[in-house]
C-alpha cells in the first residue's frame, strides 16, 4: 500500500529523517520503534502530507504522492493521529467526530452509520456526545481522535503513539481496538514507544535510531533480539 | 425614562455595528493568527461601489446586494494579494502586505474617483424619524438593530450547524490537524474573508448610511473600532468580539453623555488608551480563544 | 574593521551626494537630497527598533510629531509665537531657543515620552504589540490635533525659523548611520537580534529581552523626534496630518523595500525610494500639467510604492539586502579577489 523509499524530513538545519525506506503491504500492522527524538513522528507527519520532505519519494498504491498536502492525502485514503492529540477542543464530541468524515460529508446515511459504529466502539464517547471536547479526560481525548480519523473511513492509519501516558487499563483497551481495526482489514503504521505491546500485535517492525532505520524484521524477531532492545529501545 | 431609552437605543445600535465589525476582523485573525490592516477598506469599497450604481433604475436593495459582494471580493482579493504570498513568512510581513494593500485601495480611490466626499444612493426609510416612548430616533438606528440581531444570529447558525463554519472553529485551533482530516486549507482561509467581506459590507450600509457619503479614507474608524473591539473582548475569541464591540459601544456612548464638550475631542484618545491598558493586563483580551494554532 | 568599512562606505556616498550637489545642484536637487537626508534619519530611527527587535512599529512617527511640535513651540520667533500660538502656556511662551538646541530638544523629548510610556508594550509579541503601536499613534495622532495650547491644533502651525539646510541634514544623517550602526554591533543590539530568532533562548543567555527592546524604542524615538524637528525647521509649516498613516507608509515602505535588517538596507532603501517617488511626483506633475486625463492624477505614487512593497516582501522578504552589510560585502569581494589572483 505505501511504500516510502529514501525519506528526508528537515526543520531548517536538523535533519530528523534520513533516508528511511519502509513499505506497509495491504491489511498489515507494522510499528516503528525507536528512542525518544529518534524522528518517528516527523517521519509519519511527512506521511500524512503535513511535513514536505526535502528528499524521497512516497508512494501509495503504486502512485507517486510526494509532496502531497495533507487534504489530498486524507482523500486518497490515508488518516492520521498525531501525538499531539489534536481534539478540536471548542467543538463537541460529535462534531468532531462528524469533521472527520468531512471528505465524504455528501453520503449522510453512511456517515451517521459509521458515527453509531464509533459509538458502539467508544461507549465513553457516546456519553458525552453533547460534551466540548476539551472537556474530555486524556485517554477520551485519545479515543476521540483515533475514532475521528476512522470517521473517513480510511485505507491507511497512521498511529503515532496512541498509548502515551495512558493509565495500563486504557493502554490495553487501546490496543485491543487496534487489533479489531486491523480485522477489517485496513492498513496500520504504527509508532510505539511500548515496544512490548507494539510487537505482540505488530506484523513486522522497524526500529528508528537517529533519524535512520536501524534494523527491519517480522515482529517476533524484533521481539527476540536483545541486544537491540537494550541498544535502541532503553530495554 | 426617556433618557434611558434614548442611551438604550444609540447604545446598542453603536453596538450592533461595532459588534459586527469586530467579528469580520476577528474571523480572520481566528484562523491564521494574521491582522488585516486592510479591513477598513472593505467598508470604503462597499461605499464607491454603491456611489458607482448610484443614479442606475435599480432599486436600493439590489445596489446594496452589489455592494457588499464587492466587499466579498475585495475580502477574498485581500487574502490573494496580501495574505497569500507571504503568509508563511512572518507575522510582521503580512501586516506590512495589508497595510500597503489598504494604502494600495485609498489611493485607487483617490486616482480614479476623487479625493472629495462621493453621495451614495440611500433608501427614504434611513431619513425618516419614529417615535418611541416619548423619544424621537431615526428609524435608521431601529433597523440597525435589527440588521445586527439578524447577522448575529446568521452568524452563529453559519458557525454551528454547517459543515464549513465547524470546519473554520477547527481551523481556528489546530490548523494542520483539520487539514489532515481533509479540510482544505484555501477554502477555510477564502471562505474566512469572504465572511469578513460579508460582515464588514452588510455593517458598511448603515454606517455610511448616517453620513451619506464616501471618502477615501472611510476606512480608519471602522478599523480602529475593530481593532479596539477585538482587543477588549479577546482576540481570538468569537464571542469576545461581539461583547468587545457592545463593551466599546457602551464606553463611547456613555462617554458621548457624559463628558464635556472641549474633553469629547480627546474620545479616541481616551479609548485606545485603555485599549493599551487592557493589552497590558492581559495581552490575549478579556475572554480567551480556545487553544492554541498555527500559521500554514 | 567590516563595520568601520561599512560606516566608511555609507557615509562616503552621503558625503558624495551632499557635496555633488553642493557644488553643481539645482534647486530642485537641493530640495531632493535635503529630504533624503531627513528621511535617511527617520528611516534608520525606525530601522534601529525594528531591524534589531523584529517589532513592527507603527508609533514612529508619532515621536517624529512630537519632535516637530516641541521644537516648534519653543523656537518660533517670539513676535510671532502670539499668532502662531496664541494659547500657549505662559511657562513657555516667553522662551525662545536656538533652533539647533530645538532639534535635540525635540529628539530628547519625544525619547523621554517614549521612554515613560513604552515600557509595559515591550513585554508584548505579534499582533498584540502592533496593535497597541498603532494605538499609540492614534493617540498621539489625537493629542496633536486637539491640544490647540501647544499644536494649533488641525490647522496650519507656522513660523519656524528655516535651519534645516543640506549639510546639516546630511549631519544628522551621518551621525543616524553610526549610530544604527554602533547600536546593532553593541551588545544590546546582538541580544535583540538572538532574541527576534528565538525569544526563549535569548532570554536563557541572561537577556531581558523587554528591557532591551525597550532601549531600542527609546533610541528609535529618539532619532524620530529629532528628524521629525528636522523636518519642521525644513518646511517651516506643518499641521498634524503630516505625521500619520501616509507618513508611516512612505518610511516603512523604504525601510521594507531596502531591508530592514540591515542599515545598508535602511540606506539603500531610503535613496532608492527617494528616487522613485521624484521620479513618479514629475510624472505626476507632468500627466496634470498637460492634462491628458479630465481628473488630476493624484495617489499614483503611493500606488506603485504599495505594490513594490507587496512584491518585494513576497519575493525577498529580507529586501534588497537582507542580512550583509555593506562592508561586509566589500571585504568578501576583496578576499575573493585575492584567492582567486
Ligand atoms: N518543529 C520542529 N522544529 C525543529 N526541530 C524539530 C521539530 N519537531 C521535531 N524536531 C526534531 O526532530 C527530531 C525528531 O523528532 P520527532 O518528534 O520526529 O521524534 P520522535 O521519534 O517522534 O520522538 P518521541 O518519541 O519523543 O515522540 C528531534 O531531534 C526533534 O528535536
Ligand atoms: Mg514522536
Amino acid at each position: 500500500m505505501i511504500e516510502v523509499s529514501g525519506l528526508e524530513v528537515r526543520y531548517g538545519a536538523v535533519r530528523a529523517v534520513r533516508n528511511v525506506s519502509l513499505h506497509v503491504g495491504q491489511g498489515e500492522l507494522v510499528t516503528v520503534l525507536g528512542a525518544n527524538g529518534a524522528g518517528k513522528s516527523s517521519l509519519l507527519l511527512a506521511i500524512a502530507g503535513a511535513l514536505t520532505p526535502s528528499r524521497g519519494t512516497l508512494h501509495l498504491a503504486k502512485k507517486d504522492v510526494t509532496g502531497y498536502s495533507p487534504e489530498r492525502m486524507v482523500r486518497l485514503g490515508v488518516a492520521m493521529v498525531p501525538e499531539t492529540r489534536d481534539v478540536f477542543p471548542d467543538l463537541t464530541v460529535s462534531e468532531n467526530l462528524r469533521l472527520g468524515a468531512y471528505i465524504r460529508r455528501a453520503q449522510t446515511s453512511a456517515v451517521n452509520a459509521d458515527l453509531q459504529r464509533m459509538y458502539t466502539l467508544f461507549p465513553l464517547l457516546k456519553e458525552r456526545q453533547q460534551q466540548a471536547a476539551g472537556t474530555l479526560s486524556g485517554g477520551e481525548q485519545q479515543m476521540l481522535v483515533i475514532a475521528r480519523a476512522m470517521m473517513c473511513d480510511p485505507k491507511i492509519l497512521l498511529l503515532d503513539e496512541p498509548s502515551l501516558g495512558l493509565a495500563p487499563t486504557i493502554v490495553n483497551q487501546i490496543f485491543e481496538m487496534i487489533v479489531e481495526l486491523k480485522a477489517t482489514g485496513i492498513s496500520i503504521l504504527l509508532v510505539e514507544q511500548n515496544a512490548t505491546k507494539a510487537l505482540q500485535i505488530a506484523d513486522r517492525a522497524y526500529v528508528m535510531r537517529l533519524g535512520e532505520i536501524a534494523a527491519q524484521d517480522s515482529a517476533a524477531a524484533i521481539a527476540e533480539a536483545s541486544d537491540l532492545r537494550a541498544m535502541y529501545l532503553g530495554g | 425614562m426617556v433618557e434611558l431609552i434614548q442611551f438604550g437605543i444609540d447604545f446598542l445600535s453603536l453596538g450592533g455595528a461595532y459588534a459586527l465589525m469586530a467579528l469580520g476582523l476577528v474571523i480572520v485573525y481566528g484562523i491564521l493568527r494574521l491582522v488585516n490592516f486592510a479591513y477598513g477598506e472593505l467598508i470604503m469599497v462597499t461605499g464607491y461601489a454603491l456611489y458607482l450604481v448610484n443614479g442606475t433604475a435599480l432599486p436600493w436593495l439590489v445596489m446594496a446586494a452589489f455592494a457588499v459582494f464587492i466587499a466579498v471580493l475585495t475580502g477574498i482579493a485581500t487574502d490573494y494579494v496580501a495574505f497569500r504570498p507571504v503568509r508563511a513568512k512572518s507575522v510582521t510581513a503580512v501586516l506590512i502586505t495589508s497595510f500597503a494593500f489598504s494604502t494600495l485601495l485609498q489611493n485607487a480611490a483617490l486616482l480614479f474617483i476623487s479625493p472629495r466626499p462621493r453621495n451614495i444612493p440611500l433608501p427614504d426609510i434611513f431619513s425618516r424619524t419614529v417615535e418611541i416612548g416619548g423619544v424621537i430616533t431615526p428609524v435608521r438606528n431601529l433597523l440597525t438593530i435589527a440588521m445586527s440581531v439578524i447577522m448575529l444570529a446568521l452568524f452563529a447558525w453559519l458557525m454551528r450547524r454547517t459543515v464549513i463554519g465547524i470546519a473554520m472553529r477547527a481551523a481556528a485551533t489546530h490548523f494542520t490537524m483539520a487539514r489532515m482530516l481533509g479540510v482544505p486549507a484555501n477554502l477555510i482561509i477564502s471562505s474566512a474573508f469572504a465572511i469578513s467581506g460579508l460582515l464588514a459590507g452588510i455593517v458598511a450600509l448603515f454606517w455610511l448610511g448616517r453620513i451619506g457619503s464616501v471618502v477615501p479614507g472611510i476606512g480608519l474608524q471602522p478599523l480602529l473600532v475593530a481593532f479596539i473591539a477585538t482587543v477588549i473582548g479577546g482576540m481570538r475569541s468569537l464571542q469576545g468580539a461581539v461583547l468587545g464591540g457592545f463593551l466599546l459601544a457602551f464606553i463611547d456612548t456613555s462617554l458621548n453623555y457624559s463628558l464635556p464638550q472641549d474633553l469629547l475631542k480627546f474620545r479616541d484618545a481616551f479609548t485606545f488608551s485603555l485599549v493599551i491598558l487592557i493589552l497590558l493586563w492581559r495581552p490575549e483580551g478579556l475572554l480567551k480563544g480556545p487553544a492554541s494554532g498555527q500559521r500554514t | 574593521m567590516r563595520h568601520i568599512l561599512t560606516a566608511i562606505v555609507l557615509l562616503g556616498l552621503i558625503a558624495i551626494i551632499v557635496f555633488g550637489i553642493e557644488l553643481t545642484g539645482t534647486r530642485l536637487m537641493v530640495r531632493i537630497a535635503t529630504n533624503l537626508c531627513i528621511m535617511l534619519v527617520l528611516v534608520l530611527g525606525l530601522q534601529v527598533f525594528m531591524g534589531n527587535s523584529g517589532i513592527l512599529s507603527f508609533a514612529h512617527i508619532g515621536f517624529m510629531g512630537v519632535g516637530a511640535y516641541v521644537s516648534a513651540m519653543l523656537t518660533i520667533p517670539l513676535q510671532m509665537r502670539s499668532m502662531a500660538l496664541p494659547d500657549l502656556y505662559p511657562i513657555v511662551a516667553h522662551i525662545e531657543i536656538s533652533p539647533y538646541l530645538g532639534i535635540l530638544l525635540g529628539g530628547g523629548i519625544a525619547a523621554a515620552v517614549a521612554a515613560a510610556l513604552s515600557y509595559p508594550l515591550m513585554r508584548l509579541s505579534d499582533a498584540a504589540a502592533v496593535i497597541t503601536s498603532f494605538a499609540f499613534l492614534v493617540v498621539l495622532h489625537t493629542i496633536m490635533l486637539h491640544w490647540s495650547a501647544v499644536t494649533n491644533g488641525p490647522r496650519t502651525l507656522f513660523g519656524l525659523p528655516n535651519i534645516t539646510t543640506l549639510p546639516l541634514a546630511a549631519g544628522f544623517a551621518a551621525i543616524a548611520v553610526i549610530t544604527a550602526l554602533i547600536f546593532k554591533e553593541s551588545r544590546i543590539g546582538v541580544l535583540l537580534r538572538a532574541s527576534r530568532d528565538d525569544e526563549i533562548a535569548a532570554g536563557a543567555m541572561g537577556a531581558n529581552i523587554p528591557y532591551l527592546r525597550w532601549l531600542a524604542f527609546i533610541l528609535s524615538a529618539l532619532l524620530a523626534g529629532i528628524g521629525g524637528a528636522l523636518w519642521g525647521h525644513y518646511v517651516t509649516s506643518f499641521s498634524p496630518k503630516a505625521f500619520y498613516l501616509k507618513e508611516t507608509f512612505v518610511v516603512l515602505g523604504m525601510l521594507v523595500i531596502g531591508g530592514p535588517n540591515t542599515v545598508t538596507g535602511a540606506v539603500a532603501g531610503t535613496i532608492l525610494v527617494t528616487l522613485a517617488f521624484e521620479g513618479l511626483r514629475a510624472t505626476e506633475g507632468f500627466l496634470n500639467s498637460i492634462q491628458l486625463f479630465s481628473k488630476p492624477v493624484i495617489g499614483l505614487t503611493e500606488i506603485i510604492l504599495a505594490m513594490a512593497m507587496i512584491v518585494m516582501l513576497s519575493l525577498r522578504p529580507g529586501g534588497f539586502i537582507a542580512t550583509r552589510e555593506i562592508g561586509d560585502t566589500v571585504m568578501r569581494w576583496f578576499k575573493f579577489r585575492d584567492k582567486t589572483q
